[in-house]
C-alpha cells in the first residue's frame, strides 16, 4: 500500500485534477461572476426585471367610480391591444390600478386624466443566473453549489503546487498570494 | 454519439419546459392560514396584534423595484394596504407578483414617527396619490406598521 502511494506522481496528479476541475468550473464561475456583478449594482438597476412606463393622456371621460368592472373596461378602451385582467385596486380616491396578465399594469389618475402603462419584463439570462447565485431554485442546488465551492477551494490550494522553480508561489510570486489576502483584509477593517 | 446528444437535448428540453411552468411561489416557512386575519381588522387596532404572529392575505399592489425586499398587500378596505418587509436578501419578491394574490405570516411591527417625520411621510403619500396636503393640519405624530414575514406564498 505504502509502495503504491509512493509510486503515484503527486505533482502530475495535482496538475491533472487542477486542469479537469478547472474546465468543469468554467460554466459555474461565469454564472456566479456575471450574476455577482449584476447583483452588486442593484442600487442602480434591477438585475432581474426592467420596467417600461408610458403615459397616455386620455380624453375627458365620465369615469365610473362606483362600478369597478365598468371602470376597468373604460380604462382598457384607452389602451391599444387585448388584455386579460388579473386584479384591480383603488390606491386613493383619484388613483385606480388595473393589473394585467403578462406582467403589466395600468394606473388611472382620475384628476389628471392620464393612464400610466407599466410593463414589467424579465431579463431572462440575468434572472436565471441570479436565481442560481441566490439559491432561489431547487433545494438540491445547494448541494451542487457546495460541491462547486469545494472545487474552488481545491483549485486555490492545488494552484500552490502547480509550478516548480523560479515562478513557483513560494518565491517572488508569493507577493500575488499575499495581495489576495491583504486586499480583502483591508476592507474588513476600514 | 448522436443518440447520446439527442437524449441529452430531450432531457434538457423536458427539464426546461417543466421549470418554465407557472407555479405558486413560496418564501421562508410555510404560511399559517389558521392565523388569518383581515388587513382592515388588523389596522383598526394594530397595537393589539404586535405580540403574536398573524397571517394576512390580499392582492400584491406594489413591489420593491430594486431589491424585491418589500411588497404592499391591498387591504379588503378601499385605499388601504399593508407593507411586508424583509431584510435585503432574506426573500426577494419578484416584480411580476403585482396583481397576484399573496399570503404572508409574520409579526406586525410598529414604527413611531416624530411629528416632523409624520409630516414628511404624509406629504409624500399625498403627493404620490395626487392629493392636496397642508402640513399645518398635522398636529400629532403618527406610527407606521409593517409585517415582517417568516413565510410568504404568492399564488399564480
Amino acid at each position: 500500500m505504502i509502495n503504491r502511494l509512493k509510486s503515484i506522481n503527486w505533482y502530475r496528479l495535482n496538475r491533472s485534477l487542477h486542469r479537469d476541475f478547472g474546465y468543469f468550473c468554467i460554466g459555474f464561475v461565469l454564472i456566479y461572476a456575471i450574476s455577482g456583478i449584476a447583483v452588486n449594482h442593484r442600487d442602480d438597476w434591477n438585475p432581474n426585471f426592467y420596467v417600461a412606463r408610458d403615459t397616455i393622456a386620455t380624453p375627458q371621460v365620465n369615469w365610473d367610480t362606483v362600478n369597478d368592472n365598468v371602470l376597468i373596461q373604460q380604462v382598457l378602451e384607452q389602451v391599444d391591444g387585448q388584455f386579460e385582467v388579473k386584479a384591480s385596486y383603488w390606491q386613493s380616491p383619484s388613483q385606480f390600478k388595473v393589473f394585467l396578465e403578462n406582467d403589466g399594469n395600468l394606473s388611472l389618475n382620475l384628476s389628471q386624466n392620464t393612464i400610466v402603462f407599466e410593463r414589467i419584463k424579465a431579463r431572462p439570462v440575468f434572472q436565471a443566473f441570479n436565481r442560481l447565485h441566490l439559491n432561489e431554485t431547487h433545494k438540491s442546488w445547494i448541494i451542487v453549489s457546495d460541491i462547486f465551492a469545494g472545487l474552488l477551494i481545491f483549485l486555490a490550494l492545488s494552484a500552490l503546487f502547480m509550478v516548480k522553480g523560479k515562478y513557483s508561489p513560494w518565491r517572488k510570486k508569493s507577493l500575488w498570494i499575499i495581495a489576495g489576502f491583504v486586499i480583502p483584509g483591508v476592507y474588513i477593517f476600514i | 454519439m448522436k443518440t447520446s446528444i439527442a437524449k441529452l437535448l430531450t432531457f434538457t428540453l423536458f427539464f426546461a419546459a417543466a421549470s418554465a411552468q407557472a407555479k405558486d411561489l413560496h418564501f421562508g416557512d410555510a404560511v399559517d392560514k389558521n392565523k388569518l386575519i383581515k388587513i382592515s381588522t388588523l389596522m383598526e387596532k394594530p397595537d393589539d396584534y404586535l405580540s403574536s404572529p398573524v397571517t394576512i392575505e390580499g392582492t400584491v399592489v406594489g413591489v420593491c423595484q430594486k431589491r424585491g425586499c418589500w411588497m404592499s398587500i391591498a387591504s379588503d378596505k378601499r385605499f388601504q394596504n399593508l407593507r411586508i418587509k424583509v431584510n435585503d436578501g432574506d426573500m426577494v419578491f419578484p416584480m411580476t407578483a403585482k396583481g397576484s394574490k399573496a399570503f404572508a405570516t409574520g409579526m406586525l411591527t410598529k414604527n413611531q414617527l416624530t411629528l416632523s417625520e409624520s409630516k414628511r411621510l404624509l406629504a409624500h403619500r399625498a403627493q404620490k396619490n395626487g392629493e392636496a396636503f397642508d402640513e399645518a393640519s398635522v398636529k400629532q405624530a403618527i406610527a407606521t406598521y409593517q409585517l415582517v414575514p417568516t413565510g410568504v406564498t404568492i399564488l399564480d
